[in-house]
């Protein structure tokens, strides 16, 4: 199991365990983290999965279309990332993601 | 195999005021079921509409699944043949596509409906709003769908795409005229009545995609226009991608506008909490659309054979996904028959999912918020005023036919 910290805008933080393959975004919702919409369901179709990871997690660079579909999010940071395109490893045991205020 | 329940008569008034339970019958069905009518093997239970809509192998189009000659049958059948600018427009565009077609196209258009964009479009629709208000405030009781709703999600697209203020009546009457012709009752008269509603606006829209190459602005046709000029787009593109826009858009959010108020209407403690605090309209807009969801029905095409909930599948299968029915499962909702306008998170799928979410979403839902803002923020007592409203008949939309209040 990959255990995954969640960190709500009010500093409480969900801890969520999630198993390799399974998308980061799939986990919040399973995991009812009513922060992340997900509303196209995980096909980077809406932008509403936002979180934001420290830029040194063990996490694979974006490629397309996460790529070009980050920047429609509200005020993207360098750390901003779509949870639908990030799949589970291993390496992302004990990872806290940022959960944002709003998707939109 | 699984036999349609009695209940289900998408035709019937009956059906229209209440589809629930027949919706209610579907979803206890053990597998997907048969829909000899229209050809169509229907799934109403949440995780499996979702399935299928995340499911790159199944596909909205005909151009990856059928060979040229089978589209060309198809068609024929569908009577959607000897329609020059309907075929070149409005079968052929951004929802008829998939894969990297539907991509490309999507990515020429999408960064004009994020969210930040769209909401800058706020004071343009309360102005509009507004004076839509204003001209009926005097008269105390009207319809809420002919009077207001229809002369307003329309007008909203047409600004943001970039059509002049005085023009944006016009879009209305092309986009109904153009959507009428889907109804299943395809006669010879709505035939001509697309075909030349589409023709005009083709002419029209080339008029001003010629004014916005001289002096583009911040729209969504200049947009579209620089992806032409870049040669991500071509022209009959850039015409297709104008119309779906509105015609998407226009007929479903006057839809939900008017089953929205009626929920507020038949919910009186939630208009009440909605009064008092303003904070709850997002959340109060996206249970309007689960509840009452505008579009209910959409389909895909099997394109290679597989098993969806426990059927086999061959190419060429139709598989029809019933929103309405997948947004008061009762395994993917609490409560999925209340009307809750503080429910989240609601992951309803009222916009569909995949590839082919709703492009509009955040605008349809500006404009409801700038709607129900304004009238209640205008009225002390929005009141039903004559009988219990009827809803339009049909599997495809979801939708009033008349809404009578009164506003004091």
């Amino acid at each position: 199991m990959i255990t995954i910290h969640f960190a709500h805008p009010d500093g409480t933080v969900t801890k969520a365990q999630g198993t390799p393959g399974q998308t980061l975004m799939q986990l919040a919702v399973d995991s009812s983290i009513a922060e992340i919409l997900a509303e196209c369901g995980g096909a980077c179709a809406c932008a509403t999965c936002r979180v934001d990871i420290s830029l040194d997690a063990p996490v694979l660079p974006m490629v397309e279309p996460e790529a070009s579909m980050v920047d429609c999010v509200a005020e993207p940071l360098p750390t901003t990332r779509l949870s639908c395109q990030i799949i589970l490893s291993a390496q992302m045991d004990g990872m806290t993601v940022h959960l944002p205020e709003r998707q939109y | 195999m699984n036999s349609l329940p009695d209940a289900f008569a998408p035709l019937s008034q009956a059906f229209a005021q209440d589809p629930y339970p027949a919706y209610a019958a579907l979803r206890a069905q053990p597998g997907p079921t048969y829909f000899a009518d229209v050809d169509m093997w229907l799934l109403s239970r949440a995780d499996d509409v979702m399935r299928v809509i995340q499911d790159t192998t199944l596909m909205r189009g005909t151009e990856t699944v059928f060979s040229p000659e089978e589209r060309r049958a198809l068609q024929r059948a569908e009577n959607f043949h000897d329609i020059p600018h309907h075929e070149r427009f409005v079968q052929n565009n951004l929802l008829e596509s998939d894969g990297p077609t539907h991509a490309r196209l999507r990515r020429q258009v999408f960064r004009t409906f994020t969210p930040g964009l769209i909401a800058r479009q706020r004071p343009m629709i309360d102005t509009h709003v507004s004076a839509l208000i204003d001209r009926l405030e005097p008269r105390g009781e009207f319809d809420f769908i002919a009077d207001f709703a229809v002369h307003i999600p329309g007008h909203v697209i047409g600004r943001v795409i970039g059509v002049p203020d005085a023009d944006c009546p016009r879009l209305r009457v092309w986009s109904e005229e153009t959507v009428r012709f889907f109804d299943i009752d395809r006669t010879p008269e709505k035939k001509a009545r697309a075909e030349a509603a589409v023709t005009e606006f083709y002419h029209y829209l080339l008029d001003l995609t010629a004014e916005r190459q001289k002096s583009p602005r911040e729209d969504v046709l200049s947009a579209l226009i620089a992806s032409m000029t870049r040669g991500d787009l071509s022209e009959d593109e850039l015409i297709a991608t104008c119309m779906l826009i509105l015609m998407a858009g226009h007929g479903s959010t006057i839809d939900v506008l008017g089953t929205g108020l009626l929920a507020l209407l038949e919910h009186p403690k939630a208009m009440a909490t909605l009064r008092a605090d303003p904070s709850t309209m997002q959340t109060t807009i996206q249970e309007m659309f689960r509840f009452q969801s505008p579009l209910p029905f959409f389909h895909r095409y099997v394109t290679k054979p597989c098993e969806i909930a426990g059927q086999q599948f061959q190419r060429g299968d139709r598989i029809g996904v019933l929103y309405g029915a997948a947004n008061r499962d009762e395994f993917a909702f609490d409560a999925p028959d209340t009307f809750d306008i503080h429910r989240s998170p609601n992951r309803h799928l009222a916009f569909g999912g995949g590839a082919h979410f709703c492009l509009g979403n955040h605008l349809a839902r500006l404009t409801m918020d700038v709607v129900f803002t304004q009238l209640l923020s205008r009225f002390m007592t929005i009141s039903l005023s004559g009988n219990t409203p009827e809803y339009k008949t049909g599997l495809s939309v979801r939708g009033l036919k008349s809404l009578n209040i009164s506003l004091r």
